[in-house]
């Protein structure tokens, strides 16, 4: 055999072990002996070196999409969170690792999917599931797997969906209040314009707004909007021809920015709402900064970063100094709460925490304990949506001197519409 | 009446932007006949330059806007040099395809710079509104609008009256010939490419300075310029200026006119129109509107 050869032979032999040990995958992953994304091997850079680990997932933002500038600090956020729980003994035996499956699905459904797929038997239950269209994307396989996810959106559909653990008012009850709000306290009784990405995150909001609009005996009109800033020429026209009083804006933050400023510019006196993900304080060092605190208001699930709330408290204290105030931030910590709260109710279960106990768990929630950022019976979910589900949302106004650019002008209230609407669908539906 | 003027002066200003960058594909195209691609991450990097300036170094925003345009030409100059001067000779197409490589590159590193956060330029008392016979400008696209007026100027005079712009000319006119009259034609691709980033970059400024500033998908923008282009003209530096505007003022008249004359066409059919006017114009001049006709002996 020449050397030639034998180097050929070599190379071979070198490649084909690669091949082999690239096929035969990660089998010292957190698939354990206890159960699907629970081991009784402490996790990776345990805090409790005692405990088993329970493996938690996150699908977010993180790079490209138009929640980047909030899912990275959810994120961070659920991070700092479950890393309290860690240092206050964990649950049932357990420390919880989120840091392990962690991916970025660029808010792209199909992404999405390809991301669950990849960490479907690592873990127990997703922390974050970040969209509506993306979480869809993977329910029906949540639901073969029987896990339980968070999702890092308001949709009204959560309600109706079992394994889905929702916080806070959804889009079309924070619509309602929004319009009732401006009905109110801004003097809109003419013409109302829900504008909005099309699909389910404007759909849902929108749906709540012409709810609103009709018991408020307003007109109403639909405007559907792409994504990207430039893209909001034809909104903002729209917008201006139909002469409205109220705009409600369901976007992401450049795009809200950009039809605020587009609607200054252009001399609009009325009022505008936006949804809860149209906020980022970023947005304060724009152009539009003028515009926003003369016309912008925002409506939410919960109080700003700053509200004085021992949750918040804790949130800001887990964070520490360094943290830039983002209402991410706050999203990411209030809507862990449930999760823990379902945790520690499967781990009191025959059989102790698995995934079955944990979707029996979070549908038999009475109350959970969000520590003063939403009322205890906010996390019900043992009952139909009409009776459980929270209606009150939070108005903020832009605020420089406030953490995250925004402080409560409103707080909890569910108004009229909300408090009479028949919830017996969602408002939107997701099919 | 009024909203009609109104949309038109709205058109104007983002048209603007679409002209500077018309211009930079114009330029390029015009001494090498590539169309470069990588006019979108030029002009985010402009942007990118301007931020950095007045934000972290805290310039007033006109020298970081010069600064940038500095910046922004010494990166085409560059890529110019690393990336297309050992290509020279081979087919157009395959410059063209390198100048996509050469746009995803840099749009890695700006990615990489951007974040998550946009990364916003403030207009010194951009908010500021002037409103003459009831049409309303903002003191941002007033001074977008004079910026783009000098600058076309200023290469027009440049073309005219310098022995660089003659150079560029010539070297337009026939790269072989110009080489036998002693002109050094790689020094005017580099001209050709570092006016072109000066270009994106003041372009970039003012997207920087809009209200959503620069985040990862704003060089999206810049693809708007290519119907400009196509409907000026490739070679034709007013063609790229009137290509622009034109693009900017039918995509606001259309958002204005269109749900209520067509609402069959569906909705945000503004972006697609620059489009079909680009469509048209081919239709009837193939070569745009200012574009040079090509004879070929067959």
């Amino acid at each position: 055999m020449t050397k030639r050869t034998l180097l050929r032979v070599a190379a071979c032999a070198v490649t084909a072990s690669l091949v082999l040990t690239a096929c035969r995958g990660n089998d010292s992953g957190s698939g354990g002996e206890a159960g699907s994304g629970i081991t009784d091997e402490a996790c990776p850079n345990a805090v409790n070196a005692d405990n088993g680990c329970i493996y938690l997932g996150a699908i977010s933002d993180l790079t490209k999409g138009p929640f980047a500038p909030l899912a990275v600090p959810i994120t961070d956020a659920q991070k700092a969170f479950w890393e309290k729980v860690n240092e206050d003994g964990g649950v049932g035996g357990y420390d919880i690792s989120l840091e392990e499956n962690i991916a970025d699905a660029e808010y792209n459904p199909e992404i999405h999917n390809r991301k669950y797929q990849e960490m479907r038997d690592d873990i127990l239950a997703l922390a974050q599931t970040l969209g509506s269209s993306q979480t869809l994307a993977i329910l029906e396989d949540m639901k073969s797997d029987d896990v339980i996810g968070v999702p890092a959106s308001w949709n009204s559909a959560w309600e109706f969906e079992d394994q889905i653990l929702e916080s806070g008012a959804n889009y079309c009850f924070e619509a309602m209040n929004g319009v009732d709000w401006a009905v109110e306290n801004r003097g809109a009784t003419n013409k109302v314009v829900a504008v909005g990405y099309p699909g389910d995150y404007g759909g849902d909001a929108a749906a709540g707004v012409e709810v609103a609009a009709k018991a408020n005996e307003m007109e109403f009109v639909k405007v559907e909007t792409p994504n990207g800033a430039d893209n909001q020429t034809g909104a903002i026209q729209q917008i201006l021809g139909e002469q409205a009083d109220l705009v409600f804006v369901s976007t992401g933050p450049a795009e809200m920015a950009t039809i605020v400023g587009g609607l200054a510019q252009n001399g609009f006196k009325g009022t505008v709402v936006g949804s809860s993900p149209t906020w980022n304080p970023a947005l304060l060092g724009s152009a539009a900064a003028p515009a926003l605190q003369a016309l912008y208001f925002q409506a939410g699930p919960w109080g700003p970063f700053g509200t004085d709330t021992p949750g918040h408290q804790a949130m800001r204290d887990a964070l520490g100094p360094d943290v830039k105030p983002n209402d991410g931030y706050t999203s990411g910590w209030a809507w862990s709460y449930p999760l823990l709260a379902a945790l520690e109710a499967a781990a009191e279960m025959d059989g102790g925490i698995s995934r079955e106990n944990l979707v029996k768990a979070a549908g038999e929630l009475e109350e959970v304990d969000y520590e003063g950022m939403l009322p205890n019976e906010a996390g019900a979910s043992n009952g139909e949506p009409n009776e459980v589900a929270f209606r009150e949302s939070v108005i903020s106004r832009v605020d420089p001197s406030a953490p995250s650019g925004v402080s409560i002008e409103q707080d909890f209230t569910a108004g009229p519409t909300a408090s009479d609407y028949d919830f017996s669908e969602p408002c939107f539906s997701l099919q | 009446m009024e909203a009609f003027v109104q949309s038109v002066v709205n058109g104007l200003g983002q048209g603007s932007i679409y002209a500077l960058l018309a211009l930079g594909y114009v330029m390029i195209y015009k001494a090498t006949h590539v169309i470069s691609f990588a006019q979108p991450a030029l002009m985010i990097a402009g942007g990118l330059y301007a931020y950095h300036f007045t934000k972290v170094f805290e310039l007033p925003f006109w020298v970081g806007m010069v600064l940038a345009v500095l910046a922004g030409a010494l990166t085409g100059m560059i890529v110019e040099r690393l990336a297309l001067r050992p290509m020279i000779g081979k087919p157009v197409f395959t410059l063209a395809i390198i100048t996509i490589g050469i746009d995803i590159v840099l749009r890695i590193f700006a990615n990489r710079y951007i974040g998550v956060q946009s990364k916003i330029v403030t207009y010194p008392n951009g908010t500021k509104r002037y409103e003459l016979f009831g049409i309303t400008i903002s003191q941002q696209r007033l001074g977008l609008i004079a910026v783009t007026i000098v600058t076309v100027v200023a290469l027009a005079l440049f073309f005219r009256y310098t022995r660089a712009g003659l150079a560029m000319r010539a070297t337009a006119l026939d790269q072989e010939t110009a080489m036998a009259q002693g002109i050094r034609v790689g020094v005017i691709f580099a001209l050709a490419w570092a006016i072109a980033g000066g270009l994106a970059a003041i372009a970039g400024t003012f997207v920087a300075a809009g209200t959503a500033g620069i985040d990862q998908a704003t060089w999206i923008i810049a693809l708007k310029a290519l119907p400009a282009i196509i409907i000026g003209g490739l070679d034709s530096v007013p063609g790229a200026v009137v290509g622009g505007l034109a693009v900017g003022v039918i995509e606001a008249l259309t958002a204005s006119y269109q749900p209520d004359v067509a609402p069959w066409l569906g909705n945000n059919f503004s972006l697609v129109a620059p489009y079909a006017l680009m469509f048209l114009v081919l239709l009837i001049r193939p070569y745009g509107l200012f574009g040079t006709k090509e004879v070929e002996r067959v």
